[in-house]
């Protein structure tokens, strides 16, 4: 009877059990390995962009108070949010800055190169969001670790229209 | 303004050594790619990929940037001056616009 339900079950195979018990494995260490094959379930867009811009993952960069960002709480408007990156690290060690809005549909919003003759590490400008997220102003320094200084800015109407 | 002017503010005087900030303003629609939800059209946007920021024609900063910053970008850059010169921008967008535009200042 247990021969026959087997049977039906792989579409007429013979199968013993420990066939079937090996099969079982297989089909649970396919499941356990399917997020992995398919990381737009478990990985966020903003780390996924990280990811293959930087070629490091986010939860691997530290947060860091040497760089201030300077953003509004509440933006009225989320098509021109004023942001200012300051970072007390000097420039001669600093690589790159980068700028990140979590929740934007594209998350990279802009990266500068720096150079011993910038004399400091600053940047104003202003930047679109779609809805209430996080900012975050990421430095690649010259040894290539990552640093990062994050804020929130709630958006009341979104700017990516 | 047509697209791709721009407005480049500096001290008209520095010491030397003196970190100054370059702040400009380029006129640019910056309108991010995006595809329609029901109709699956694509439509590539328009928007600046990159400005660079010279000092006597040495290159000192270069910036990418996608669709996610603001129409007309105003854009503050440090240089730290150590003699009389030009500044120079130049800038390009996704459609293959190129801009340039100079400022000069004197330094003490």
């Amino acid at each position: 009877m247990q021969t026959l339900q087997h049977k039906n079950l792989l579409g007429g195979i013979y199968i013993d059990r420990r066939k079937f018990l090996l099969l079982g494995a297989v089909a649970v260490a396919g499941l356990t390995f399917a997020p992995a094959i398919k990381p737009a379930f478990a990985v966020s867009k903003l780390e996924e962009e990280v990811k293959k811009r930087l070629g490091v993952e986010l939860s691997a960069i530290k947060e860091t108070a040497e760089i201030k960002l300077t953003v509004p709480t509440i933006a009225e408007s989320g098509a021109n949010v004023p942001i200012t990156v300051e970072a007390d690290i000097p420039v001669e060690k600093v690589e790159r800055l980068w700028i990140f809005v979590d929740k934007n549909p594209t998350p990279w919003i802009a990266d500068v190169k720096f150079t011993p003759h910038n004399g400091q590490v600053f940047l104003s400008t202003r930047i679109k969001m779609g809805e209430t997220s996080n900012v975050r102003a990421i430095l690649q320094l010259k040894d290539g670790t990552f640093v990062m200084a994050t804020e929130e800015v709630k958006v009341t109407a979104g700017g990516c229209g | 303004m047509a697209t791709g002017t721009a407005i480049v503010r500096v001290p008209k005087e520095a010491q030397k050594g003196q970190v100054i900030r370059v702040q400009m303003v380029i006129t640019h629609p910056m309108t991010p790619p995006r595809r329609d939800p029901q109709t699956g059209q694509e439509t590539p946007g328009h928007y600046l990929t990159k400005l660079q920021l010279f000092y006597n024609d040495q290159l000192v900063s270069e910036m990418s940037m996608g669709g996610g910053v603001s129409a007309n970008p105003f854009i503050a850059l440090p240089l730290r001056v150590e003699s009389s010169g030009v500044i120079k921008t130049a800038y390009e967008d996704n459609k293959g616009g190129k801009w340039e535009k100079t400022a000069e200042i004197t330094v003490k």
